[in-house]
C-alpha cells in the first residue's frame, strides 16, 4: 500500500459493505485509500481491517460490477465521481481453494454429473459408468455398454429405493441403471442395466433427465432427440439378451425401451440436451443452432443461431432463462431468449484458446458459470465481468466434461483419464 | 600597246590602293613624281615606285573616255569626301577588268588603239609627256607615232576614198593600190617571213611582227602573262618599313575635309533618320519561335494543336420505316383520339413524326418544318459541336485509375464461414499421414499413414477409435460414400483392402459382413484375371484385391458399389473398376493414353468417368464405351490431383508445379482460371460438398482455402476468391501437407501432414 498523503487528488473515500457474516464483516466506517489500488490492494486492506488469522481473498463490486482494474481506471471507465464516499461491496473471491486427489480411470473421462451432492457420476471411454461417493472412492461401476459412454445423468437421484442413472453411449443405446447407495461397501459393486433404450441410429451424444419426473431425453448423431420413459413397470416385453450376445452374462432380465417421442428438427448431430423444466428441453447441435422444444407438442419454440457448431448447452442464470452454449470455437456465448427481437448473444466470454467442451451454470448463483475447453482449462465466469474469475489448470490434456458439485466444487474429467475435483469455491 | 604593262598596271594599282588605305595617304597623279624623287635612295623602292608611276600612266592610256580619267577626277573630287574616292577606286577596278577583256578579244586593234589613246593622253597631260617618254624609252615601238591621224572612226567611211586618212602634217595618206591576189599570194608564199606580217588597215601598211612580239602573242594565246620574265607567283615582299615610320608618308598638310564634319555623312544620316521615322528600317528582328516540342507530351491535346479541322462523322440516323412512307398501311395512321392525345402532350413527349396518308406522291405538300429544322440544326451545331470521343486505348492507359482495373472481389468477411484456425489435432501416427477421408456423417475420419497403419478418429474429440496395422505404407484411404455402409477402401502396396469399420448398426453390420464374405468368385475375364485377383483378408476379415502393380489412388462411385483403383505404373492397364456387390473387376473399356494419376466418378452423371493422366484430363462415358467425350487441356507439366464440384460441371486440377486449374467443363476445354499460389507441388485439391469452398494443399506445408461459387445461372462465371492460407504443419523429410479433405457438413478442413499430424481447421 502506498502512503496516503502523497497526492490528495488521488485519494478516495470508500466504505466497505458486505453480506458476509461475522468473521468477514468489517466495521462500517469510511476509509481513505489511494485511487491506484487494484483488487489485490483492496483485498489486503480488507484483510488488514479484519485481522484474520489466514488471509482470505476477496472480490469487490461497485454498482454490481466486479473490479478488474485499478480503482481509478474503473471509476473513469464507468464515469463515477470520486468525490463522494464510494460504497464497495466485497464478496469472497470465487476460486478453488483446495484440489482433491485425482481419481484415475482406465480411459478418457467423457462425462461427469455432479447434480447429486452425494455422488459424482462419470462416464468413461471404456464403456463403463462409475459412481464416486468421494474423491478416489468408486462405489459402483455401471457396465454393459459396448461403446464409449458419451454422457451420464441422474434420472432420479432422490428415489426411495435408490438412484436411477441414465447413460448414453456411442454404441447407439442408452442404459438405465438402478443403484442402491446404501449397499455400497468398501469394494466397488458392478451394476448392470435394468433397461436398454434402443432406437437411435447413430451414436448417442447426450442424455438429460426430467427433474422430478420419470423421463429422460437424448440427443444423437442421427439428428434426433428421443424422449424415453425410465419406469420399470411398463408393458414392454422383457427381451433378455436376445440380440446382444455380449450381454448374456447379465443375470437380471433386461428391458428394452423404445422412444416415446422423437423430436426432429436438427439437421446435424444433436450434441447436447438439457431438461431444465418439466416439459421444456433445450438442445444444441452441430447445425449451429440452439433450440427449445416443447415435449408435449414436439415442436421447437425457439431457435437461436450461433454460426458455429455447438458442443454444449446449459440453461440457468437469472430466472433460469439464460442459455449458455459453447462449441467449435473458443467463445462461450450467453443468450437471453426473453429479449424480444434479437438473437445476438448478450455475453461472450473469449478467454479460451480451443473448442469448448462443457459449460454449466451454477445451480444457485445467477451469475456464475463454468466452461471447460480442449485447451485443458476450466474457467469460472461471473456475468458481471468479462474476465474469468479463476482458471483451473489441473488437467494435462483436453477437458471433456465438467460440472458443479455440492455448490462449491468443480468436478471435471478429461483426456488425461482423471476425474478432478476442485473444491472450496465460495459462491454466496 | 603591250598587255604586259597593263597587266602590271592593274596589279600595281591594287597594291597602290592598299598603300593608300594603310598609310592614309592620298595618292594623286601629281604627287607621284614627287614621291618617286623622294624615295629614290633605296634601289628596290625606286623600282617599285617607277613601276607604280608607269602603271598610273598606262592606267590612264589603257582606259578609254571618262573611265580613265580616274586620276584626273580624283583631283576634282578631292574637295569632296573619302567615300566618293572609294567609289571611284571601285570603278577603277572595274575599268581595268574591261581593259583585260579588251586585250583578250582583239589582237589586231591593239596597237592602233593604244597608240591612239596614247596620243590622247599626251594631249591631256602635256606636263607628264617628257618624263614618260624618257622613262619608257626601252620600248622602241612606242616611239613611232601613228601615221594616220583620222582617229577612231570606222574605216568604212574611207572605203570609197583614195586616201585612208591624214598624217600629222595634214596630208592625205593615200591607199596603196591593191595587189593582185595571185601575186600577193605568190609573194607571200615566197617570203618566209610572211606569217609574221600583219596588215594594218588603219595605216594601210603591213607590219612585220618581231620575234619577241610573236612570242608574246603566243603566250597570251596560252593564257600566260605576256612578259616572259614576269612571275605571277612571286612572293610578296612588303617593302615598306612600317616600324620606324613615325611621320606620315606624305608631308602634305592634312586636307580640310579631315577637320570638318562630312556633309555627305550628314546627308546620309538624315536619310537614315527619315527612313527610321517612317518605319522603313526596322532594327529588331522578329523573334523566331523555338523549333522544339515535347516529345513525350500528352498526345491527347494534339487534336487541339492541329490547325486543320478533323472530320468527325455525323451520328447515323435511323432508317425510315413503313410509317414514314407517303402512303403507309392503315395501322400506322393514328386515330383522331390519338392525335388529340398528342396535342395534349408536352412538346418533348409528343412523337416527332405523325404518319399521314396521301393518295399519290403528287399530292404531298412541301415539308412545313424544313426551314425551322435547318435553323434548329444550325443552332445545334453552334451550341453543341461534334466532339470526338476519346477512346480508352493503350496510349491513354496512364489516365486510368489502376484500382478500377482490379477485379471486384467480395470481402473475405462476407464469404464466411470458411476454415481459418486450427483447434484440433489428431496425433498418433508415427509416420507421414498420406491420406485422410471423413465419413459421410462427419463423425469419424479415417487416415492412412506411411507407418502402415490405418486409423479411425473421432472428429469431435480427436480420439483414435481404431487402428489397423499393415506391413506396407498406406497410400490411400477412402470411406464408402453411403451412410449405412461404413467400410473403408485402403490402398497398400499392390493390395486394395476393404475394411469393415464396425461402426454401423447391427443390421448394417450384417449386410457388410455378408458383402465382405467371398463365396464362389464369379468368372473373371482372362485379361482381368491376369492383373487382379480377389482374396479374403485373413488379418482383418475384409477383402483383399491384389493388383499387379502398386495402387496409387482409390475412388468410390457415389453409389458406393463401384470403386476405381489407379496403378500409375500400369500404363494402359492402369485403371480398373471393381464392383463390390458382384466381387468382380472390369478393365476400362476404353484405350487410354498416358500414365494415369487419378480418377473420379462423376457426382451426378452415372456413367461419367474422369481420368487424369500426367498431362491431360479426359472424360469418358463408361456406358457408351466411346472415346473420350471431352479432353481438357490443362497445360500443366504434371497433374497430381483433381476434384470435382458436387454440381458436376466444374473441376479443379492440381499440379506438381504448384498450379491449380479450374475448369468449367461446359465452358471450354481450357482452364477457366489458373491459380499459381504454391511454391511447391500441390499434393491434393478438394471441394466442399455443400459450402462454396475449395482447397489445395502442398508440399510447402500450407493449405489454401478458396471461395469457389458456382452459379446456377449458366451465363455467370464461377466466382473464385482466395480466402485463407492455413499454416501450422511442419515440413518433415522435405514433404509438407499430403492430403486435405473437407468435413462433409461443416466448413472445416482436415489436413494430413508429413509431420504425422492431422489437423482440423475450423471456421
Amino acid at each position: 500500500m502506498n502512503g496516503e498523503g502523497e497526492d490528495a487528488s488521488k485519494v478516495i473515500h470508500v466504505k466497505f459493505l458486505t453480506k458476509l457474516d461475522y468473521p468477514f464483516k468489517v466495521p462500517v466506517t469510511s476509509v481513505v485509500i489511494p485511487s491506484s489500488v487494484t483488487r489485490l490492494g483492496l483485498s489486503s486492506i480488507v484483510n488488514s481491517l479484519l485481522t484474520l488469522e489466514k488471509p482470505e481473498p476477496f472480490d469487490f463490486l461497485i454498482d454490481g460490477e466486479l473490479i478488474r482494474m485499478s480503482l481509478e481506471q474503473f471509476l473513469n471507465a464507468k464515469g463515477i465521481s470520486a468525490e463522494r464516499t464510494l460504497e464497495i461491496e466485497y464478496i469472497r473471491a470465487v476460486a478453488p481453494r483446495k484440489e482433491e486427489k485425482p481419481s484415475l480411470h482406465d480411459d478418457w473421462v467423457s462425462a461427469v454429473d455432479g447434480s447429486s451432492p452425494r455422488f459424482v457420476l462419470t462416464g468413461c471411454y471404456d464403456g463403463l459408468g462409475r459412481i464416486w461417493s468421494s474423491p478416489g472412492s468408486c462405489t459402483h461401476i455401471l457396465e454393459g455398454h459396448t461403446g464409449a459412454i458419451s454422457s451420464i445423468a441422474f434420472a432420479n437421484s432422490e428415489g426411495a429405493e435408490g438412484v436411477t442413472v441414465a447413460t448414453a453411449s456411442k454404441d447407439r443405446t442408452l442404459r438405465l441403471f438402478k443403484v442402491d447407495p446404501a449397499e455400497s461397501g468398501d469394494s466397488t459393486t458392478r451394476v448392470g442395466a435394468y433397461k436398454i433404450l434402443c432406437g437411435h441410429k447413430a451414436s448417442v451424444a447426450s442424455v438429460a433427465a426430467q427433474k422430478y419426473g420419470s423421463k429422460v431425453c437424448s440427443g444423437s448423431w442421427d439428428c434426433t432427440i428421443n424422449v424415453w420413459d425410465t419406469n420399470e413397470s411398463t408393458s414392454e416385453l422383457s427381451v433378455p439378451g436376445k440380440k446382444r450376445k455380449g450381454n448374456n452374462q447379465a443375470e437380471e432380465p433386461q428391458l428394452e425401451g423404445e422412444a416415446e417421442t422423437t423430436l426432429v428438427g436438427h439437421t446435424q448431430c444433436v450434441s447436447s440436451v438439457v431438461w431444465p423444466e418439466h416439459d421444456v428441453i433445450y438442445s444444441c447441435s452441430w447445425d449451429h443452432s440452439v433450440r427449445r422444444w416443447d415435449v408435449e407438442t414436439g415442436k421447437d419454440s425457439l431457435n437461436l443461431y450461433s454460426g458455429k457448431a455447438l458442443n454444449t448447452v446449459d440453461v440457468g442464470g437469472e430466472g433460469s432463462a439464460l442459455v449458455a452454449a459453447g462449441g467449435s470455437d473458443p467463445i462461450l456465448r450467453v443468450w437471453d431468449p426473453r429479449k424480444p427481437g434479437t438473437s445476438a448473444p448478450v455475453f461472450q466470454f473469449a478467454s479460451h484458446s480451443s473448442w469448448i467442451s462443457a459449460c454449466k451454470w451454477h445451480t444457485s448463483s445467477w451469475f456464475h458459470l463454468l466452461s471447460a475447453s480442449y485447451d485443458g482449462k476450466i474457467m469460472l465466469w461471473d456475468l458481471r465481468t468479462a474476465w474469468p474469475l479463476s482458471i483451473i489448470e489441473t488437467h494435462k490434456d483436453k477437458v471433456l466434461c465438467a460440472d458443479w458439485w455440492k455448490g462449491d466444487s468443480v468436478v471435471s474429467g478429461g483426456a488425461d483419464s482423471n476425474l478432478r475435483i476442485s473444491s472450496g469455491i465460495s459462491i454466496s | 600597246m603591250t598587255k604586259k604593262k597593263s597587266e602590271a598596271a592593274n596589279e600595281d594599282q591594287t597594291r597602290d590602293t592598299k598603300k593608300k588605305s594603310v598609310s592614309a595617304v592620298k595618292s594623286s597623279q601629281k604627287e607621284k613624281p614627287v614621291l618617286a624623287k623622294q624615295v629614290k635612295s633605296s634601289k628596290e623602292e625606286e623600282d617599285l615606285l617607277l613601276d607604280s608611276a608607269t602603271d598610273s600612266d598606262y592606267d590612264g592610256d589603257s582606259l578609254s573616255g571618262s573611265l580613265n580619267s580616274d586620276d584626273f577626277d580624283s583631283d576634282v573630287f578631292d574637295s569632296e569626301d573619302d567615300a566618293s574616292q572609294k567609289e571611284t577606286e571601285g570603278g577603277d577596278k572595274d575599268s581595268s577588268e574591261d581593259e583585260l577583256e579588251l586585250h583578250g578579244n582583239e589582237d589586231s586593234d591593239d596597237d592602233d588603239e593604244g597608240e591612239q589613246v596614247d596620243s590622247e593622253n599626251d594631249e591631256e597631260d602635256g606636263s607628264d609627256e617628257e618624263r614618260e617618254v624618257a622613262e619608257e624609252s626601252d620600248s622602241s615601238e612606242d616611239e613611232v607615232a601613228p601615221r594616220n591621224t583620222v582617229g577612231d572612226v570606222p574605216l568604212e567611211w574611207y572605203k570609197d576614198e583614195k586616201h585612208i586618212g591624214y598624217d600629222i602634217t595634214g596630208k592625205k595618206i593615200t591607199k596603196k593600190e591593191k595587189q593582185d591576189k595571185l601575186d600577193s599570194f605568190l609573194a607571200n608564199m615566197d617570203d618566209s617571213k610572211n606569217w609574221r606580217k600583219i596588215y594594218d588597215e588603219y595605216n594601210d601598211e603591213e607590219v612585220e611582227l618581231t620575234k619577241e612580239e610573236s612570242k608574246l602573242i603566243r603566250r597570251m594565246l596560252k593564257g600566260e602573262a605576256p612578259h616572259a620574265d614576269f612571275d605571277p607567283y612571286a612572293p610578296y615582299v612588303d617593302w615598306f618599313k612600317w616600324d620606324d615610320a613615325i611621320h606620315p608618308l606624305s608631308s602634305a598638310p592634312e586636307p580640310k575635309r579631315r577637320f570638318i564634319p562630312s556633309k555627305w555623312e550628314a546627308k546620309k544620316v538624315v536619310k537614315y533618320v527619315r527612313a527610321i521615322r517612317k518605319g522603313l528600317i526596322k532594327f529588331d528582328k522578329p523573334e523566331e519561335e523555338p523549333n522544339v516540342y515535347l516529345l513525350w507530351g500528352d498526345d491527347s491535346a494534339s487534336d487541339q494543336k492541329s490547325k486543320h479541322l478533323t472530320y468527325i462523322p455525323p451520328p447515323k440516323l435511323k432508317l425510315p420505316g413503313h410509317e414514314e412512307s407517303y402512303n403507309p398501311s392503315l395501322e400506322y395512321i393514328p386515330t383522331e383520339e390519338e392525335k388529340a392525345a398528342y396535342e395534349l402532350m408536352y412538346e418533348e413527349d409528343r412523337p416527332k413524326f405523325i404518319p399521314k396518308r396521301f393518295t399519290s406522291l403528287r399530292s404531298i405538300p412541301a415539308y412545313e418544318n424544313a426551314l425551322k429544322e435547318s435553323f434548329d440544326r444550325c443552332l445545334d451545331l453552334y451550341l453543341c459541336p461534334r466532339v470526338r470521343k476519346k477512346r480508352v486505348g493503350a496510349h491513354s492507359i496512364i489516365n486510368i485509375d489502376p484500382e478500377s482495373l482490379k477485379p471486384k472481389l467480395p470481402s473475405r468477411k462476407d464469404l464466411r464461414p470458411y476454415p481459418n484456425s486450427c483447434y484440433l489435432e489428431y496425433k498418433g501416427h508415427t509416420g507421414a499421414v498420406t491420406s485422410v477421408s471423413p465419413d459421410c456423417s462427419g463423425q469419424w475420419i479415417a487416415s492412412g499413414s506411411a507407418d502402415g497403419s490405418v486409423r479411425i478418429w473421432e472428429v469431435e474429440t480427436g480420439r483414435c477409435l481404431k487402428v489397423w496395422q499393415f506391413k506396407e505404407a498406406v497410400k490411400c484411404v477412402a470411406w464408402n460414400p453411403l451412410p449405412d455402409f461404413p467400410i473403408l477402401a485402403v490402398a497398400i502396396g499392390q493390395d486394395l483392402v476393404i475394411l469393415n469399420t464396425e461402426l454401423g448398426t447391427d443390421e448394417e453390420q450384417q449386410k457388410i459382413e455378408e458383402l465382405l464374405r467371398l463365396g464362389t468368385l464369379p468368372e473373371q475375364d482372362e485379361a482381368v484375371a491376369a492383373i487382379v485377383s480377389w482374396l479374403p483378408d485373413e488379418t482383418y476379415g475384409g477383402i483383399k484385391i491384389k493388383h499387379f502393380k502398386n495402387i496409387s489412388y482409390v475412388d468410390w462411385h457415389p453409389r458406393g458399389d463401384y470403386l476405381s483403383a489407379v496403378m500409375s505404373a500400369g500404363e494402359t492397364r492402369g485403371v480398373v473398376i471393381h464392383q463390390l456387390s458382384m466381387h468382380k473387376t472390369q478393365r476400362l473399356p476404353i484405350k487410354m493414353r498416358g500414365l494415369p494419376v487419378c480418377t473420379l466418378f462423376h457426382p451426378t452423371h452415372r456413367g461419367m468417368f474422369i481420368i487424369a493422366t500426367k498431362k491431360n484430363v479426359r472424360v469418358f462415358n463408361l456406358q457408351k464405351r466411346e472415346l473420350a467425350i471431352k479432353k481438357l487441356e490443362t497445360g500443366l507439366r504434371e497433374i497430381s490431383s483433381m476434384a470435382i464440384h458436387p454440381g458436376g460441371d466444374n473441376l479443379i486440377v492440381g499440379s506438381k508445379e504448384g498450379k491449380m486449374c479450374w475448369f468449367d467443363m461446359d465452358l471450354s476445354s481450357k482452364p477457366y482460371k489458373t491459380l499459381k499460389n504454391h511454391p511447391k507441388d500441390i499434393t491434393n485439391v478438394a471441394f466442399h460438398r455443400s459450402y462454396p469452398l475449395f482447397a489445395s494443399c502442398s508440399e510447402d506445408s500450407t493449405a489454401y482455402v478458396f471461395h469457389g461459387k458456382v452459379y446456377s445461372d449458366l451465363n455467370e462465371n464461377p466466382l473464385i476468391v482466395p480466402l485463407e492460407i492455413l499454416r501450422g504443419h511442419s515440413t518433415s523429410s522435405n514433404r509438407g501437407v499430403l492430403d486435405c479433405k473437407f468435413h462433409p457438413r461443416q466448413p472445416w478442413l482436415f489436413t494430413a501432414g508429413a509431420d504425422s499430424v492431422i489437423k482440423l481447421y475450423c471456421h
